[in-house]
């Protein structure tokens, strides 16, 4: 009987340090990443207004070439962009079109990042709940001994 | 008694190291492993970017412009061209950039490659050891599941006590007369053996007190020597007639310090180490006391051997007020000798300088005496005084 809660409490117990929270550590890199993500179109999004109301046209930026070693480069024509639309594929865009697709994309991330909560939070309850769980396997039964001598 | 014997003992090596322990230092050491190897990864793949860096920047000043997607924030790029294709805008560290051409850049690259390597040097050599570590363990978890013993001997040497034994055997055999008609003398083993250690203590505070005395006395030599050559040098007349004067104040000092009795030295000087006075002055008292007790002759010839023995012995025939009294004598020594010790350092020769010499006024004598007496640790003047 002792043994069988035994090995029960360290059933529980693996489950929770091998399962349990490694998927929340899991689950919070995720939603860090679509945090990035977020943080990107937000960026890109920013700039195309900042373009569109300084109505650029041609454009001179330095690139990054690795290692931080930079060189020139010239834009000839801002108007058409070039944005990532996942999976390795880029549309070509003017500011409006890109703009629109930001937006959309923002709330697709919003969405996903709510999931993520959500998710986190759920594995986190079923920790506390397996954590509780074993609380009352180590004891429960000894109340259960109290009473059984009190009856 | 105190004979050295050799013990040993002998435990299995699974219980010093159990297995499970073993393993689990293993498992600890092969993700050490795993994680400098995933360093050394990164590095191969910074040494791999460095590389192809290098290529593209020798490559790139062969053409005027190339025509690029020109990034624009991590998601979006434009259609564009580069320019300039031999200025390059290089990081040095900290965010200072500097413009180079590409041949310069190639250079610093180069430089950049080298500290990698190294770098990646020495994460082969961490790796080594701890490969070796790693090894180590699997072997010793392989010895203790084979069951292999460890035997440790050593000699049991209890040095302190035997001393301690020694000295109050040394401490008994003077007085084996007066030991018979003590009684009960191994009562009194443990407070000879505090005594013993006492004299011990005393006897290494005098060698050391004699040591300092020795070097203060070159310290004294020294500064003499040059006082005196710094006085021909500097002034003539006026200077040796106070010179004279410091003598004749020094060798009346002398004098005075012989007519003075030693208590009121010691009053005078209060912190001066008094080891030996102290003990003689015991000694005369207590010989009084022995003459009046009719025990003179006993301890005249032992007093020859040694003082602090023989305070030892008397104390404990003598009345209870002198052995009350002894003790707190001894007390006395020693914290004064601890105050002189802890302000040793170097106020004596401080002390010695001429300047206090030249206080000329054969008031002044008294004066510095005292002077000299409020500081701490001003064996100095007593010295000189018995040198000139």
């Amino acid at each position: 009987m002792d043994s069988l809660r035994q090995e029960k409490i360290q059933k529980f117990e693996e489950f929770v340090d091998r399962r349990l929270k490694p998927d929340v550590v899991h689950a919070i890199a995720e939603r860090d990443k679509i945090f990035d993500q977020q943080k990107i179109f937000s960026d890109l999004r920013k700039n195309i207004e900042n373009l569109e109301k300084n109505s650029v046209t041609s454009l001179r930026t330095l690139v990054n070439l690795g290692s931080e070693v930079y060189m020139q480069a010239e834009v000839p024509d801002t108007q058409r962009i070039f944005v990532d639309v996942g999976l390795g594929f880029h549309v070509e865009f003017t500011w409006s079109e890109a703009l629109k697709f930001i937006s959309l994309r923002e709330e697709k991330l919003e969405r996903q990042i709510e999931e993520y909560t959500r998710l986190i939070a759920s594995i986190k309850a079923q920790i506390k709940l397996v954590c509780e769980g074993i609380r009352e396997l180590l004891q429960i039964p000894e109340e259960k001994t109290v009473e059984g001598r009190v009856f | 008694m105190g004979k050295s014997e050799v013990k040993g003992m002998v435990t299995s090596l699974s219980s010093m190291f159990p297995a499970e322990e073993v393993q689990k230092a293993a498992k600890m050491v092969e993700e050490k492993l795993s994680e400098k190897q995933n360093e050394m990864n990164q590095l191969k793949e910074f040494i791999a970017d460095n590389t192809s860096l290098i290529n593209l920047v020798q490559k790139l000043p062969d053409e005027l412009h190339h025509d690029i997607m020109v990034p624009f924030g991590k998601a979006a790029f434009f259609p564009g061209r580069l320019i300039h294709t031999n200025e390059f805008l290089v990081l040095l560290g900290e965010s200072y950039y500097t413009e180079r051409t590409a041949k310069q850049t190639v250079e610093i690259l180069k430089r950049r490659g080298k500290s990698l390597e190294s770098k990646v040097d020495a994460l082969k050599a961490v790796m080594q050891d701890l490969k070796a570590e790693a090894s180590f363990f699997d072997s010793t978890a392989s010895e203790a599941a084979e069951g292999l013993v460890e035997i440790r001997e050593y000699e049991e040497d209890n040095s302190t006590e035997r001393a301690s034994q020694s000295g109050s055997l040394e401490l008994e055999t003077p007085s084996v007369a007066e030991a018979d008609n003590k009684m009960g003398a191994s009562e009194d083993d443990e407070y000879e053996r505090i005594m013993s250690r006492l004299e011990e203590l005393e006897k290494e505070e005098l060698a050391a007190e004699d040591n300092e005395e020795n070097l203060e006395d070159e310290d004294e030599d020294a500064n003499a020597v040059e006082s005196d050559s710094n006085e021909d040098e500097l002034t003539k007349a006026a200077f040796h007639r106070k010179k004279d004067e410091c003598y004749s104040y020094l060798d009346h000092g002398q004098r005075y310090s012989e007519s003075q009795s030693r208590k009121q030295l010691q009053q005078f000087n209060g912190k001066e180490p008094i080891e030996e006075m102290s003990d003689k002055y015991k000694h005369q008292d207590l010989t009084n006391q022995f003459a009046s007790t009719g025990l003179t002759e006993e301890p005249v010839t032992k007093g020859e051997i040694s003082h602090g023995r023989i305070i030892q012995q008397d104390t404990k025939t003598l009345s209870p007020s002198i052995n009350a009294s002894a003790p707190f004598e001894k007390k006395s020594v020693q914290t004064s000798k601890t105050e002189f010790d802890s302000s040793k350092a170097f106020t004596g020769s401080i002390v010695e300088h001429t300047q206090n010499l030249d206080k000329s006024s054969v008031g002044t004598n008294t004066t510095s005496l005292q002077s000299s007496g409020s500081q701490p640790s001003k064996p100095v003047s007593r010295f000189k005084m018995q040198r000139k």
